[in-house]
């Protein structure tokens, strides 16, 4: 309640390099993307609610505009909402203030991230400006991405915007983690977040820049002429969705880690409780998620046309990622136990996440195994799996993390009862939504088609997904709008109303001001930030 | 684990226009120019964009510098912690492209190189592998003045170092030149996708690090200098050194 009095000042938001503000940027620009994402999600819905075109009058422009909705969802929601909604976001509001630090390392290279992610989304957005719109889904696989009329280089030119903010992020944030903890912090007095934000940038900082390679080679062919991916000239078509999935498997678990620390945070919080097997759940659990994340994505290309070999050894390898995801179920759902457990707003999304997670997570088993993805690769089953685990799971734990961290970031409470009910149309929403697509997917219906005239049998189970959709909407509203309106009129909110023992809480106003602490912070060797037994 | 105190930045937010102008620049010179350019062959959009950008991208990194040159940082002594974090992503996106050059070369099997490859010069590689390991050498030598407080000797060496990587450079244009002259270009086969890719791809190293090199040096000529700056660019140059290693061996000489 600190800095309520000081004036707004706009320069010393556009060029901040705090990274408090550079965190509420972050925020605002991925939330702007999942809101135009989201269009194009329920622009999706109603045009497979009905049988041949729903939108558009003619087969020819629905299927267009069909492509480049499908194309914007999916590559503005992982690259543009979800990631730096997770790892910009809140890792860089929130890990230097769980590690007791005054800033990140490198503040102007952090300044340097967001505004690339801006610049990112800018591109992606110029992209219904133009006359050819990219039409060749998140993916980019050519040959289509090459012979296509639709402009493939905004496309690379938004990951590679995107990308470069997350490589100079993972600088930063292991830089920082590494150097800056607070005298006597010892790792294995980290919070979970810090563990998972670490992880998840050994990942991107490993891995996008083969996403970054893979992509300029896809520019160098359409563009240029090279022949990277042409079979015709010497090339490969097939090495393109290897480099692509070799980053973009574990782009999944970029996602998921920061999303299970926030679920961390929240849990313990909201359950006095210690984190259960501290200790198997960051280096059996998160590094081992690091360790296997870089040998799993040949399960992607099962279909792709491979030798069987390859296909028995990749699943095996697909299947070993589900140990170490178990122990971080484990370690989460044991942190529970015997908790004194409220339902607050977060705690409500939290919950609801551990659901997600259970149906997304033993839906993918068998998407691991070969034989059973021979038949349901390609189809809605797929599309509700992925929904399930990387989609929703990890977009309530960004609400969580918003609702949770409200109070810090404001000074102000939200409003619990509108929060309540966007919650439940939420959460009711998407199991709508998604619960269909699992049977119908079973059933064979494909995915990515607009038009399904052939199958006419799916057309109900389409229509109540649209329903979901809507309802999804309505929820998504009600949220936004009560963090807008909240932020300026909610009721003032003191230092730590949850009463959690985590150093953002315990050791700063809200909203904490420039330099972060009034006085350095130093913490005991028995110190934890889940010390609620004392 | 050294921890600055937050005292001292406690009365103001910190602020810097170094960041969004650098970026800005960087999407106009980049994105925009080469979509006018290669995707709606627009000249004149190209020059306006690449106009827009260009002194944008510059302004932004001599702010940064000057800021950077000068200031005590909230911890002291850490860039050269960051940086190698930096090269791994770096030997990443090389292993990218070298990958994809294993897997095109080793499925053609003995029809390599591809119909259309005019011989090429070995000479030049040699030479060209010489220079940039006497640029190393030379900028070793400036950071031993720079560490003995000879800031005229360091400026000397570090002119040499830059004369040598600017003669790199200089081989490689008159390299593409000739070969483009005998109707070697990106589009020709499969080699020279991967013949101008890779090596431009580190030709463009050479451009940062020579960028370095100069955002160093103009401050120097005024005396002002700072040495994690030094080291880092250093570290930075030999990298690319070595990275020429394994594109001169694997692209010129396998």
């Amino acid at each position: 309640m600190s800095a309520e009095s000081e004036k707004f000042n706009l320069s010393e938001w556009i060029f901040t390099t705090d990274h408090k503000r550079i965190g509420v940027m972050y925020l605002i620009g991925s939330i702007a993307a999942f809101g135009v994402a989201g269009i194009m999600a329920i622009l999706i819905r109603i045009e497979q609610s009905s049988l041949g075109p729903t939108l558009a009058d003619d087969a020819l422009t629905a299927g267009q505009q069909y492509n480049e909705w499908l194309y914007f969802h999916g590559a503005a929601m992982i690259l543009a909402f979800l990631i730096p909604g997770l790892t910009g976001f809140a890792a860089n509001y929130f890990l230097p203030l769980m590690i007791g630090a005054a800033d990140v390392a490198f503040p102007r290279i952090n300044a340097l991230s967001v505004w690339l992610f801006w610049c990112g989304i800018i591109v992606a957005l110029l992209g219904f400006v133009i006359p050819d719109t990219p039409d060749i889904m998140w993916t980019g696989y050519p040959p289509y991405s090459i012979l296509t009329g639709g402009n493939t280089a905004f496309y690379v030119f938004t990951v590679h915007l995107l990308g470069f903010a997350s490589i100079l992020g993972a600088v930063n944030f292991l830089v920082t983690v590494i150097y800056m903890r607070a005298p006597g912090m010892g790792w294995n007095q980290l919070n979970m977040f810090v563990w998972s934000t670490v992880t998840a940038f050994v990942i991107q900082l490993v891995f996008v820049p083969v996403l970054a390679a893979a992509v300029t080679m896809l520019l160098f062919d359409k563009y240029l002429g090279t022949h990277f991916f042409d079979p015709s000239a010497g090339g490969d078509v097939l090495l393109y969705q290897n480099l692509f999935w070799f980053y973009s498997h574990p782009a999944v678990y970029v996602i998921l880690l920061p999303a299970l620390g926030i679920l961390y945070e929240v849990v313990a919080t909201f359950s006095k409780n210690k984190i259960f097997n501290y200790k198997a759940g960051v280096y059996g659990g998160m590094w081992g998620v690091v360790l296997i994340s870089g040998e799993v994505w040949v399960h992607h290309l099962y279909i792709s046309g491979m030798p069987n070999w390859i296909r028995v050894g990749m699943m095996i390898s697909t299947l070993l990622i589900s140990l170490p995801v178990g122990l971080l179920a484990i370690s989460l759902f044991g942190t529970l136990y015997k908790g004194a457990i409220t339902f607050e707003l977060p705690m409500k999304y939290a919950i609801s996440c551990l659901f997600l997670f259970l149906i997304g997570g033993l839906t993918g088993i068998p998407l691991a195994i070969t034989a059973l993805d021979l038949h349901l690769s390609e189809t809605s089953f797929i599309h509700a799996h992925f929904h399930y685990i990387m989609g929703i799971f990890a977009t309530f734990s960004v609400f969580a993390a918003v609702y949770y961290w409200f109070p810090k970031m404001t000074g102000r409470m939200f409003n619990e009862k509108l929060g309540t009910i966007g919650f439940w149309l939420n959460f009711i929403g998407v199991n709508v939504t998604f619960l269909p697509l699992f049977k119908i997917g079973i059933d064979g219906m494909p995915r990515r088609y607009w038009n399904y005239e052939m199958f006419p049998q799916f057309e109900t189970w389409h229509f109540v997904a649209m329903i979901g959709a809507l309802l999804v909407a309505a929820g998504m509203l009600l949220t936004v709008s009560n963090w807008i309106i909240s932020a300026f009129n909610g009721e003032p909110a003191s230092d730590n109303p949850w009463k959690s023992k985590s150093l953002e809480w315990t050791h700063t106003v809200s909203p904490p001001g420039p330099g972060n602490f009034l006085k350095p912070v130093e913490v005991e060797t028995d110190w934890t930030p889940y010390d609620y037994r004392k | 684990m050294s921890q600055s105190t937050s005292a001292e930045h406690a009365h103001h937010w910190e602020v810097s226009w170094a960041p969004l102008v650098a970026t800005f620049g960087a999407l106009f010179l980049i994105p925009f120019a080469f979509s006018a350019y290669y995707v709606y062959e627009d000249t004149f959009l190209t020059v306006i964009f690449a106009g827009i950008g260009t002194p944008l991208m510059l302004a932004g990194i001599a702010k940064w510098v000057s800021e950077g040159i000068t200031e005590k940082p909230l911890l002291e002594g850490v860039s050269p912690s960051g940086l190698p974090y930096f090269i791994v992503s770096e030997v990443f996106i090389f292993l990218g492209f070298f990958v994809s050059y294993w897997v095109i070369r080793l499925s053609a099997g003995n029809a390599w190189p591809p119909e259309g490859t005019p011989e090429i010069n070995m000479f030049m590689p040699v030479i060209m592998t010489v220079i940039l390991v006497a640029s190393s050498i030379t900028y070793h030598v400036a950071e031993e003045k720079y560490d003995h407080d000879d800031l005229e000797g360091f400026r000397k060496w570090l002119i040499i170092s830059i004369g040598l990587g600017a003669i790199f450079l200089g081989c490689t244009i008159y390299e593409y030149g000739h070969l483009l002259h005998l109707g070697f270009g990106p589009s020709t086969n499969a080699y020279s996708t991967i013949f101008y890719t890779i090596t431009g791809f580190h030709a463009s190293h050479v451009v940062i690090g020579l960028g370095m090199f100069i955002a160093i040096l103009i401050p120097a000529l005024s005396g002002k200098t700072n040495k994690y700056f030094v080291f880092c660019a250093g570290v930075y140059w030999h990298f690319v050194d070595v990275i020429w290693f394994f594109v001169a061996s694997q692209v010129y000489f396998w």
